[in-house]
């Protein structure tokens, strides 16, 4: 290797730093800083990894013979999963850009050394891409694995737009951010970006659940992709359109096209935009420095009251719901989940009146969304305590703390989940009361696993809770998912909803006996 | 070792102690704290003095039930503080280096709710906090979040946190770190008058000549033991006659060196 190369502040000295951070940014993910979980992780990683294919042969190995004689039909999937990808890829490529400048980290070395800001700013751009790209690689390639395996090489054309779809999303995320930087001003942006990127993220799969309901009555996405309707109204096999899904088929010349058009999207981008990055930089870190300066106690205080010696209880619940009604990143981050509720408040709205059919479909989504928003929040009231030595020197007794804290998240939850209860048990009591129990139930095993797997933190990382401990994290899903389940079963009259029950008292079970001593 | 204590027990036993701390011990990888006694007067300002590691920070801990000894007893106005943790903290303060306060309160809410923790009446509490935001200088930013404000702000938010509630005991670890001179002062004269009032104090602090300043004795800890203790003209004694009338920081260097092992 040339000595320029490796010259201090050359690109590729540059690039090695970056990419020997990015690396080291990812084992902490993976081990949340400890490093004795190293070989735990890569155990991890190879279960997933077996664990995944397993599941993508389930998903698609019946697809693999599909080809480009599958017409409309296969090509509108396809289409379809490429588009629900794609928003999940943009939505974290946007994340990753904001933090690249609001992230203190290291900017402010680098700001004040002799380099080209500019040249840094176009690396860490570059290795968000990698990362997106990689990111995707990682979740879609066992299923091209499996389809390579079942239907041929063609498949492996997948990998191919699986890049050119990071790429294109990396360079997407960053004119978005751009434009929020130029529009909102460096104070607003990352809030903004943060809020953007959670309704990208889960845009396409609301919005197509959202039109599945309204013309073909259902909140499947498959049936809606494979419906006539949809299908009727796709363009003609030589669209532009079909370019992507043409080319996962294996057709070379479209490939190489997404291939172009991925590269173009982000490298004219970064071209464009690599002088204002500098820029952008410097603005983040002056409104950083002015963050809330001067902001008063605002509206919550005069829903919320005033706090007063009304009971530690009382105190610490009223303290929890103000923390979180005035930190709009944190309510955003939590309260995104109530999005996935648009579909399911759609359907009971167009289903009114007609079989309860419908109301036995909304149980495991409302249960299901109890459980993921109560993990959340008990991890923000348990964990995310930003005093700790303030009340663990208070006189109040721990178990009175937890208790709050817990009244704290359940009364938040059954706020959210009451519009919907009360319209379901106007058309059936029986029902409503076991989505009742199904909600109060997730909610409550997902805030006791955060209650028995707590570990103090700042609230800002809230975040990265799920690094922190893996147990606690697959705990509370497994829990939420039997939950559902018994949840559905119940809900249509079924005894074998002890099944499920069984599962989800065993999974707390197993979660308590783990739990740290 | 021989700790080298100077009268600490004149005042008799636990009753008239503010704080009473008995073969106090906590292992992590090695000793932290390795069989420590202390007894601290009512109404005394006491600095605790040592080099980096030598177990204030987990001592102080241990006295405001932060942490649990693996040994040993804490008796704050004759309460065991580790049989009867809620009484004892009924009458206790912390301050840490690290001011942790909530950014989304203003200060008058973060006091009110800290009142509220202590179960101070409402009025009472208001009153008090809005004493403190002005003694301290915070009352212009008494109605603004906490979340722009600097290290210095954040700690006498920390501070009057601590104060609301009027305790009998303030334990305060390394509460000037990072304050400026004015900041340091404003803190400095609080805590006197709160020693004035009756209060008693147990700070831990780098800056000598704060304790030299503030402290009426001094308890200097190495390796967990305590092993000086007394006021400053007793500290130089101890440390050996040929300092004369030297500073705490010769006094304190040659006691940490005696302390030391022998190589």
């Amino acid at each position: 290797m040339s000595e320029a190369a490796t010259h201090p502040r050359s690109l590729f000295w540059l690039a090695r730093q970056e990419s020997r951070l990015s690396w080291r940014d990812l084992v902490w993910l993976m081990t949340a800083g400890y490093r004795w979980r190293t070989r735990s992780v890569v155990i991890w990683l190879a279960i997933v990894a077996i664990v995944m294919h397993l599941i993508a042969y389930g998903m698609v190995a019946r697809y693999a013979a599909v080809d480009l004689t599958g017409g409309i039909a296969a090509l509108t999937a396809i289409s379809g999963s490429i588009g629900l990808a794609f928003f999940l890829m943009l939505s974290q490529a946007l994340e990753q850009v904001t933090r690249l400048f609001y992230g203190r980290g290291d900017l402010d070395l680098l700001k004040s050394a002799p380099v080209s800001l500019r040249r840094v700013l176009g690396l860490r751009v570059l290795s968000v891409a990698t990362s997106t790209c990689a990111m995707t690689v990682f979740v879609a390639g066992p299923f091209i694995n499996v389809l390579t395996v079942q239907g041929g090489p063609r498949w492996l054309c997948g990998y191919g737009v699986a890049i050119a779809a990071g790429l294109a999303a990396s360079g997407i995320a960053l004119v978005l951010t751009s434009a929020l930087f130029d529009l909102m001003g460096a104070r607003r942006t990352r809030l903004a970006a943060q809020i953007v990127a959670a309704v990208i993220g889960s845009a396409f799969i609301i919005a197509i659940q959202v039109v599945a309901i309204i013309s073909i009555g259902t909140m499947s996405q498959s049936a809606f992709f494979h419906s006539e309707g949809v299908i009727a109204h796709a363009p003609g096999l030589d669209s532009p359109l079909w370019l992507p899904a043409r080319a996962i088929l294996g057709d070379p010349l479209p490939l190489l096209a997404v291939l172009l058009i991925g590269i173009g999207m982000f490298i004219v981008p970064v071209l464009l935009l690599a002088g204002r990055l500098g820029d952008y930089a410097m603005a983040a870190a002056s409104a950083d420095m002015a963050l809330g300066r001067g902001t008063r106690a605002g509206l919550t205080s005069i829903f919320l009251g005033r706090f007063r010696a009304t009971g530690g209880a009382a105190l610490l619940r009223r303290k929890e719901w103000v923390l979180l009604l005035r930190d709009p990143w944190l309510a955003s981050q939590s309260l995104m989940q109530l999005l996935y509720l648009i579909p399911p408040a759609i359907f009971l709205w167009r289903s009114y009146g007609e079989t309860q059919g419908a109301l036995i479909v909304l149980a495991p989504v409302l249960t299901m969304a109890a459980g993921q928003l109560g993990g959340g929040l008990a991890w923000l009231a348990v964990s995310g305590e930003d005093a700790p030595d303030l009340i663990a020197t208070a006189p109040i007794t721990e178990r009175r703390m937890i208790l709050a804290k817990v009244q704290s998240v359940l009364l938040a939850i059954m706020l959210v989940f009451a519009p919907f209860l009360i319209a379901m048990a106007a058309r059936s009591l029986e029902i409503a009361g076991v989505v009742v129990l199904g909600i109060a139930l997730a909610a409550s095993s997902s805030t006791l696993i955060q209650v028995w797997f707590r570990s103090q933190a700042k609230r800002r990382y809230f975040r990265r809770r799920q690094t922190s401990s893996r147990i606690a994290t697959f705990a509370e899903a497994f829990s939420s998912v039997a939950w559902a389940g018994s949840a559905a079963i119940a809900a249509s009259g079924s005894w074998v909803a002890i099944g499920p029950t069984v599962i989800a008292l065993m999974v707390l079970a197993g979660a308590w006996i783990i739990r740290p001593k | 070792m021989i700790v080298r204590e100077i009268d600490s027990n004149r005042d008799g036993g636990e009753a008239s102690s503010a704080l009473a701390v008995e073969g106090l011990r906590k292992v992590f990888q090695r000793p932290a704290v390795d069989g420590l006694d202390l007894r601290i007067r009512r109404g005394e300002f006491y600095a605790l003095l040592g080099p980096n590691g030598a177990g204030k920070t987990t001592t102080l801990r241990m006295v405001a039930g932060l942490m649990k000894p693996d040994a040993g007893s804490v008796s704050i106005f004759g309460i065991d503080a580790l049989a009867q943790p809620t009484a004892a903290k009924q009458i206790t303060a912390w301050v840490s280096d690290e001011p942790m306060i909530y950014d989304k309160l203003t200060p008058l809410e973060y006091l009110a709710f800290v009142a509220g923790l202590w179960g101070v009446d409402p009025k009472l509490a208001e009153t008090n906090a809005r004493d403190l935001l002005r003694w301290l200088e915070l009352s212009p930013n008494a109605d603004e979040r906490c979340e722009g404000f600097s290290k210095g702000m954040r700690q006498k938010v920390a501070l009057a946190g601590a104060l609301v509630h009027d305790p009998k005991l303030i334990i305060l670890d390394e509460p000037l770190t990072g304050l400026d001179a004015r900041a340091a002062r404003l803190v400095k004269d609080v805590l006197l008058e709160k020693v004035r009032l009756g209060c008693t104090v147990i700070m831990t602090t780098h800056i000598l000549e704060v304790a030299e300043r503030m402290a009426e004795r001094i308890g200097v800890i190495s390796r967990g033991k305590l092993i000086a203790e007394g006021t400053l003209d007793e500290l130089r004694h101890l440390a050996g006659s040929k300092l004369g009338d030297t500073s705490l920081e010769d006094v304190f260097l040659t006691l940490v060196a005696d302390g030391e092992p022998a190589e």
